[in-house]
C-alpha cells in the first residue's frame, strides 16, 4: 500500500508539495519559537551559572511579590553584612551593587537601547568577580569605570575615553580604565555593564550603605547548604539566603517565566497558521477525493473494503503530515534566528548563543503537524469510503451524502472536538485551567450548534455565490474573461468558501487587531486630553523598560523659570492581605497632583487628596467592587519592602487614563514603606503667562545636563509617542500574521491548479476557438481575485464584528471604538493583491496547456 | 494585431464571388511526424489537398489514419513537420501562436464531438462566446437567423446541463457559425449523438453550406454522416487513398472497409 500511496504522490507532486508547505509553515513557526526561546533561556542559564560560580551562599532581597520593582531600595544593609561575616564558617563575604542604569556618550547619546538593560555594577572581591579585564584594569577611584567589551565595541569606546552614567544620581562622566569580558565563554546576553568602585556604585544607584546582593564564601569543610542555614538564622525575613547553585536556578526560572510571554505570543501565531493550513488540507483532500472517485470505485470493484479505502487516504494524510512537519521542523531551525532578528528589529535584543534543539521541540512539532493534517483530512477520507463501486464504470457518479448522524455519533463528535480544543488550550496556556476549560467548552458548543443549524438549513454556502456575484461586477468590465471568472468562482461554492476561509482567518485577525489598536490610540488620546491638565510630562526616554527617573528631577524642575509645579508620580505594587495576586500601586504627591490631573471621583473629592494623611489611599472603582472595599475601611497590605502596613480607604475613583493603579497612595509612604527610590514620571505645569516655546527648551537643557535619561513631552507629543509604540507592536503582529496569509495563498494556488486540471477540456476548447493565452491568464487571475476578496470581505466583517464586541465589553473602562477605514481599505487591496500573486503560477499553467492534449481531455 | 492577407470584412467566402473556384483551405505536401528515431510515426505522409469555398467535405479513415491530425493542422491547432497550409489566403505555417489564435478566432469555426460548451454560460452566451472573446458586438440579424435555423430559441437562457445532447450540439453549431468564419471544422460532430439528433445536426451543416455558402470540413468515421457531404476523402496511413464527389452511405461504408 505504501508503494501505491507513494506512486500517487509522485503523480501529484505539485499538489503534495503545496499542501505539505501549508502545514510546514505553521510547524516552522512553532518549532522556531521553541528553538528561539529555549536558546534564550539556555543562554541566560549559562550566564547565571557563570555569574554565581565561586559563590557558596548568596543573600538577595526577598521577593514575595514576585520580581523586584527596579527602582526599589534594597533591604540589605551594612549591618547585615557585618552579621554574615561573624557567622562561623564564613571565610569571605562582600556586598555588591548590580542595578539598572543608563549609559551615554559624552554628547548625551544613549549607548544602550532596546530590551537588554545596562547594569551598574560594583567591583567585588576577586573570588566573586564575574568580570575579567581584557584590557586595562578595574576602577581604582570614584571617577573611573571599566565597561564590558560588547558595549565598548558597539559604541566605539576606547581606553582613555569617557562614559556618562545616569541612574538615581545626576549623570556623571567617568574615565574608561578597563574593558572587561563576562567570565566564561558566554556573552553577557546583549546587556551592557559598567563597573565602578563600590562606594561610587552605591551613590550612583542611590543606595548608600546598601547592597543589592551579598556574596559569601565558605571555609573548607563547610558545605554551601550548611553555611546557608547558618546565615539564614542571623538575617531578617526581608532577605533570601540561597546557595550559589540555588541562586542560579532561581534566576534562570525567574527569567524563563518572565520571557514565557514571548513563547505564548509567538505560539499563538503558529497555531493560527496551522489552523489556516488545516483548511487547505481539508480542501485539497476533498478535491483529490472527488477527482479520484473513479479510482476508488475501481478499487471497490476489485474487492477493496471501505476500511481499506479509508486506510489508504488516512495513510496519505499521515505521510503528508509527517513530511510537512519534518519540513517545518527544518524550517523552524532556519526560522529561529530570523525571529530573533525580528525581535531585535522591534527593539528587544535577547541573548542567543548556540541553537538549542530539544527533544520536546521535535516531538511536539511532528505530533502537532501530523495530527492537524490527519484531523483535517478525516472528513474527506470518510467521504472517499462512500464511493460506490459503480463509479468505476460511469463518469459523474455522485458520492452519496453521509447518513444522518446518530445520537451516539453526535456525542462522539462533540467530545472529540472538545478534546482537540482542550489539547490546544493546554498547549497554549501551559496547563489546563478552569478558564481554558470554560472557553473551550463555549467554543465547542457554539461550533456544534452552528454546524447543526447550518446542516439543517442546507444552505451553507449561500454567501459565496452572493459575494461572487457582487464582486463579479468589479471585473465585468473586462468582458467575457471577467464574466467567466465570476461564474467559475461560483461553480463550487463549498470549495471557494473553504479556500477563501483560509485567507479570511488571517484577515479577520489583522482587522481585529487593527481596529482595537486604533481604538486604543483613540482611547489614550481621549483619556490624556480629559485627565491631564499639566503642560509637560517628563519620563525616562525608555519608559517601557520599567526604568524611572531620579527623585531629584522634580525638585530640579521646580527651579526652571516658568515652571509653576512639578509633581512626581511613582509606580509600585502591593498585595492585599488575604489575596494571592498583586495590586498595582500609584504613588502621588497629594498636595500638587490634583492640580495637574483630573480624577473621576466616585466617592470623595479633590479635597480628599489633600487629606490622605500618612496612610490613606484612593481605590479604583473596579478593584473596590471586586474586593468589597468601602470608604473608611482599613486593610493590611504587603509591600515590596516586605512590610505589612495598614492602609485606609479614603476615596473611590475611576481613571480611564489608567495612570492610577488599584491603590493610589501618598508618595512619602511609598518612599518609607515600599522602598520606592525613583519616580516613574513628573507632571509639569507652567506658571501663568509662560509659553511652551520658552519653558520646554529650558526644561530640556536641565535634563540634558543632569538627567539625560529623562525626556520631556507635551501632551500632544506624549500621545504621538504612545501611538508610535502601539504602531510598533502592531507592525510586529502584522509580520507574524502575514505567515498565515502566506499559508492561505498556497491554498488559493492549490485550489486554482486543481480547478484548472478539472477544466482542462474547457480551456482547450476556449483556446481552439480563439481565446488568447493572455485572456486565459486574465480569467484565472480574476477568479483568484474574486476568491481572495470573498475571504477579505468576510475576514473584514468578522474581524470588525469581533472588535466591536470587544470594544463594547471594554467601553466601561473608557475604551473608544475607532475604525481605521484607510487600513481596512488597504487590507482589501492586500487581499486582492494576494489573489493576483496566488494566480501567477496557475494562470501560467493554464496558458501553457497543450491545446491538442487538452482537447483530447487528458 | 492582424494576420497578413485575406478578407477582413468578416463576410463569408460566398459573398465575394469565390464560390467553387478559389480554394478556401489548401495544403501542399503535408507531413507530420510524432516522436523521434525508431519510435517515430508519420501521421501524415505527403498530403496535398484543396477545399473549395462553399463546399462540404467529409474526411474518413480508420483510427490512426491521420484524419484528425490533418484537420488539426488545417485548422491551425497543430503545425506540420513539413509542407504548407493556407486558409482564406493566409499562409498558416508562418504564423506565430498569437496570430494563429486570432486567425482561429476570426476565421475558423469549430464543432467538437463532446460539444464543449461552457457549463457556466447560457446557450445564448455560449453561441456568442467567440464574439465575446473578440470583444465584438453580435450582428443581431445574423444571430436571429441562426437561432431560427437551428431552432433553439426557447432554450436560449438554459445552461448546457439543462439541454439534451442534440440541443447542445446544435448550440455548438451556432457557436461555430456566429462569427461567419471562412471555414467550419467539425470533428466527429455526431459521435456522441443518437441517430435522430445526428440527422438534425448534419442537416444543419448541409443547410449552412447550401444557404449560407459556408465552407465545412468534417472528420467522421460514420458513413451515414459522410453521405451528407459534397465530397468524400478517405485517409489511410497518412495518405489520401480516395477523393471523389459525393457518395452514398453504402459507398462510403465500402470505401472505409477497403481502406481499413
Amino acid at each position: 500500500m505504501l508503494a501505491l500511496v507513494l506512486r500517487g504522490f509522485m503523480q501529484r507532486k505539485l499538489r503534495v508539495a503545496l499542501t505539505g508547505i501549508a502545514i510546514a509553515l505553521g510547524v516552522a513557526l512553532m518549532a522556531g519559537t521553541y528553538i528561539l526561546t529555549d536558546t534564550i533561556n539556555n543562554s541566560f542559564a549559562g550566564i547565571f551559572k557563570t555569574a554565581n560560580a565561586g559563590h557558596d551562599v548568596v543573600v538577595t532581597p526577598a521577593q514575595r511579590l514576585g520580581s523586584r520593582v527596579r527602582s526599589q531600595v534594597s533591604p540589605i544593609t551594612e549591618a547585615m553584612l557585618a552579621r554574615v561575616r561573624a557567622v562561623p564558617g564564613v571565610t569571605q563575604a562582600a556586598g555588591g551593587i548590580f542595578s539598572v542604569g543608563t549609559f551615554l556618550d559624552v554628547h548625551g547619546k544613549r549607548l544602550t537601547t532596546g530590551g537588554a538593560p545596562a547594569f551598574v555594577a560594583s567591583e567585588v572581591p576577586k573570588r566573586f568577580e564575574s568580570f575579567a579585564p581584557l584590557a586595562g584594569r578595574f576602577p581604582a577611584n570614584a571617577d573611573e569605570v571599566a565597561i564590558d567589551q560588547a558595549t565598548a565595541e558597539r559604541a566605539g569606546l576606547k581606553l582613555g575615553g569617557q562614559l556618562q552614567i545616569a541612574a538615581s544620581a545626576p549623570a556623571k562622566r567617568y574615565l574608561i580604565v578597563g574593558i572587561v569580558k563576562f567570565a566564561g565563554s558566554q556573552s553577557f546576553g546583549g546587556a551592557g555593564a559598567a563597573i565602578l568602585i563600590l562606594a561610587e556604585a552605591q551613590r550612583v544607584v542611590g543606595e548608600q550603605g546598601q547592597f543589592d546582593q551579598l556574596d559569601v564564601a565558605a571555609s573548607p569543610g563547610v558545605t554551601a547548604a550548611q553555611l546557608r542555614d547558618r546565615i539564614r538564622v542571623v538575617l531578617p525575613r526581608t532577605v533570601e539566603v540561597r546557595t550559589g547553585a540555588q541562586q542560579a536556578a532561581k534566576q534562570s526560572s525567574d527569567l524563563e517565566s518572565n520571557l514565557s510571554f514571548i513563547r505564548t505570543f509567538l505560539l499563538i501565531f503558529a497555531y493560527v497558521s496551522l489552523f489556516v493550513g488545516a483548511f487547505i488540507i481539508f480542501n485539497t483532500f476533498s478535491i483529490t477525493v472527488a477527482q479520484r472517485t473513479r479510482e476508488f470505485g475501481l478499487l471497490r470493484t476489485l474487492g477493496a473494503s471501505r476500511q481499506q479505502i479509508l486506510r489508504e487516504v488516512i495513510f496519505e494524510g499521515v505521510l503528508l503530515g509527517v513530511g510537512g512537519s519534518l519540513l517545518g521542523l527544518l524550517g523552524g531551525i532556519a526560522l529561529a534566528p530570523a525571529l530573533d532578528q525580528l525581535f531585535k528589529a522591534f527593539g528587544a535584543d535577547l541573548p542567543d548563543s548556540g541553537t538549542v534543539l530539544q527533544t520536546r521541540t521535535i516531538v511536539v512539532s511532528l505530533l502537532v503537524g501530523t495530527i492537524v493534517t490527519l484531523l483535517a483530512g478525516l472528513t474527506p477520507a470518510l467521504r472517499a469510503t462512500r464511493v460506490p463501486p459503480i463509479a468505476a464504470m460511469r463518469e459523474g457518479v455522485e458520492i452519496p451524502p453521509p447518513p444522518p448522524p446518530t445520537l451516539a455519533r453526535l456525542v462522539i463528535r462533540f467530545v472529540l472536538g472538545l478534546a482537540v480544543l482542550l489539547a490546544f488550550a493546554t498547549l497554549l496556556g501551559g496547563g489546563l485551567t478552569p478558564v481554558g476549560l470554560a472557553v473551550a467548552l463555549g467554543i465547542r458548543v457554539a461550533f456544534f450548534y452552528g454546524g447543526l443549524r447550518v446542516r439543517a438549513r442546507g444552505r451553507r454556502y449561500r454567501v459565496v455565490p452572493a459575494l461572487a456575484r457582487a464582486l463579479g461586477v468589479l471585473v465585468s468590465w473586462r468582458g467575457i474573461t471577467g464574466r467567466l471568472a465570476r461564474e467559475n468562482a461560483m461553480r463550487q461554492p463549498g470549495r471557494t468558501m473553504v479556500t477563501a476561509a483560509a485567507l479570511m482567518v488571517g484577515l479577520a485577525l489583522v482587522t481585529f487587531v487593527a481596529v482595537l489598536a486604533d481604538g486604543t490610540k483613540a482611547s489614550i488620546d481621549r483619556a490624556v486630553s480629559r485627565s491631564f491638565a499639566g503642560d509637560l510630562i517628563v519620563e525616562n526616554s525608555q519608559a517601557g523598560n520599567e526604568q524611572g527617573i531620579p527623585a531629584l528631577v522634580a525638585p530640579a524642575l521646580r527651579q526652571v523659570p516658568g515652571v509653576a509645579s512639578a509633581t512626581p508620580i511613582a509606580f509600585t505594587k502591593a498585595r492585599l492581605h488575604g489575596t494571592s495576586s498583586n495590586a498595582t500601586v500609584t504613588a502621588v504627591d497629594p498636595s500638587t497632583f490634583g492640580q495637574v490631573y483630573r480624577i473621576e471621583w466616585k466617592q470623595g473629592s479633590p479635597a480628599t487628596l489633600l487629606s490622605l494623611g500618612s496612610n490613606g489611599m484612593i481605590v479604583t472603582k473596579g478593584y473596590a467592587e471586586s474586593h468589597h472595599l468601602k470608604v473608611g475601611q482599613t486593610v493590611y497590605v504587603l509591600t515590596p519592602a516586605e512590610r505589612n502596613i495598614p492602609l485606609t480607604v479614603r476615596a473611590i475613583a475611576n481613571d480611564n487614563a489608567r495612570l492610577l493603579g488599584n491603590f493610589t497612595i501618598p508618595l512619602p509612604l511609598a518612599r518609607s514603606a515600599f522602598g520606592q527610590r525613583d519616580d516613574a514620571l513628573d507632571f509639569v505645569s507652567y506658571a501663568p503667562g509662560a509659553s511652551n516655546a520658552q519653558v520646554q527648551p529650558a526644561v530640556n537643557r536641565l535634563l540634558d545636563a543632569r538627567f539625560p535619561q529623562a525626556k520631556s513631552r507635551t501632551a500632544a507629543q506624549f500621545k504621538a509617542d504612545q501611538a508610535n509604540q502601539i504602531n510598533t507592536l502592531l507592525a510586529l503582529i502584522y509580520v507574524l500574521l502575514a505567515l498565515s496569509v502566506i499559508v492561505s495563498l498556497f491554498g488559493i494556488v492549490n485550489t486554482l491548479i486543481l480547478s484548472i486540471y478539472e477544466r482542462t477540456r474547457e480551456l482547450g476548447m476556449m483556446r481552439a476557438i480563439g481565446t488568447s493565452r493572455r485572456q486565459l491568464r486574465q480569467m484565472i487571475r480574476y477568479e483568484s481575485i474574486i476568491t481572495a476578496l470573498i475571504g477579505g470581505i468576510l475576514g473584514l466583517a468578522i474581524g470588525l464584528l469581533g472588535a466591536v464586541i470587544a470594544a463594547q465589553a471594554l467601553s466601561s473602562s473608557g475604551f473608544v471604538l475607532s475604525i481605521p477605514v484607510g487600513t481596512l481599505l488597504i487590507l482589501l487591496l492586500v487581499a486582492a493583491l494576494a489573489g493576483v500573486i496566488a494566480a501567477q503560477a496557475p494562470a501560467r499553467r493554464a496558458a501553457k496547456l497543450d491545446l491538442l492534449q487538452a482537447l483530447a481531455g487528458e | 494585431m492582424e494576420y497578413s492577407a485575406g478578407s477582413t470584412d468578416g463576410s463569408l467566402g460566398s459573398a465575394d464571388g469565390r464560390v467553387g473556384s478559389a480554394a478556401m483551405v489548401s495544403a501542399h505536401d503535408l507531413r507530420r511526424r510524432f516522436g523521434e528515431g525508431e519510435a517515430a510515426v508519420d501521421a501524415l505522409d505527403g498530403v496535398s489537398i484543396d477545399f473549395p469555398a462553399g463546399r462540404f467535405a467529409a474526411i474518413m479513415g480508420p483510427s490512426g489514419s491521420g484524419k484528425s491530425t490533418l484537420m488539426h493542422i488545417l485548422a491551425g491547432l497543430d503545425s506540420p513537420t513539413a509542407g504548407t497550409v493556407s486558409l482564406d489566403g493566409v499562409e498558416l505555417t508562418t504564423l506565430d501562436d498569437k496570430r494563429l489564435t486570432l486567425l482561429r478566432r476570426d476565421r475558423v469555426g469549430f464543432i467538437f464531438q463532446t460539444f464543449n460548451l461552457l457549463p457556466v454560460l447560457s446557450a445564448e452566451e455560449n453561441i456568442l462566446l467567440p464574439l465575446s472573446i473578440a470583444g465584438r458586438k453580435p450582428d443581431r440579424e445574423w444571430f436571429d437567423r441562426l437561432i431560427d435555423t437551428i431552432g433553439i430559441r426557447d432554450r436560449l437562457h438554459h445552461r448546457p446541463a439543462e439541454m439534451s445532447g442534440g440541443q447542445q450540439q446544435r448550440v455548438a453549431v451556432a457557436r461555430a457559425l456566429i462569427s461567419r468564419p471562412a471555414v467550419v471544422f467539425a470533428d466527429e460532430p455526431t459521435g456522441n449523438l443518437d441517430s435522430k439528433a445526428s440527422g438534425d445536426v448534419l442537416e444543419l451543416l448541409r443547410h449552412a453550406v447550401d444557404d449560407f455558402g459556408q465552407t465545412v470540413v468534417m472528420v467522421t468515421h460514420d458513413a451515414h454522416a459522410a453521405s451528407f457531404a459534397d465530397r468524400l476523402l478517405v485517409l489511410a496511413d497518412g495518405r489520401i487513398v480516395h477523393d471523389r464527389e459525393a457518395a452514398t452511405a453504402e459507398q462510403a461504408h465500402d470505401l472505409m472497409k477497403s481502406a481499413g
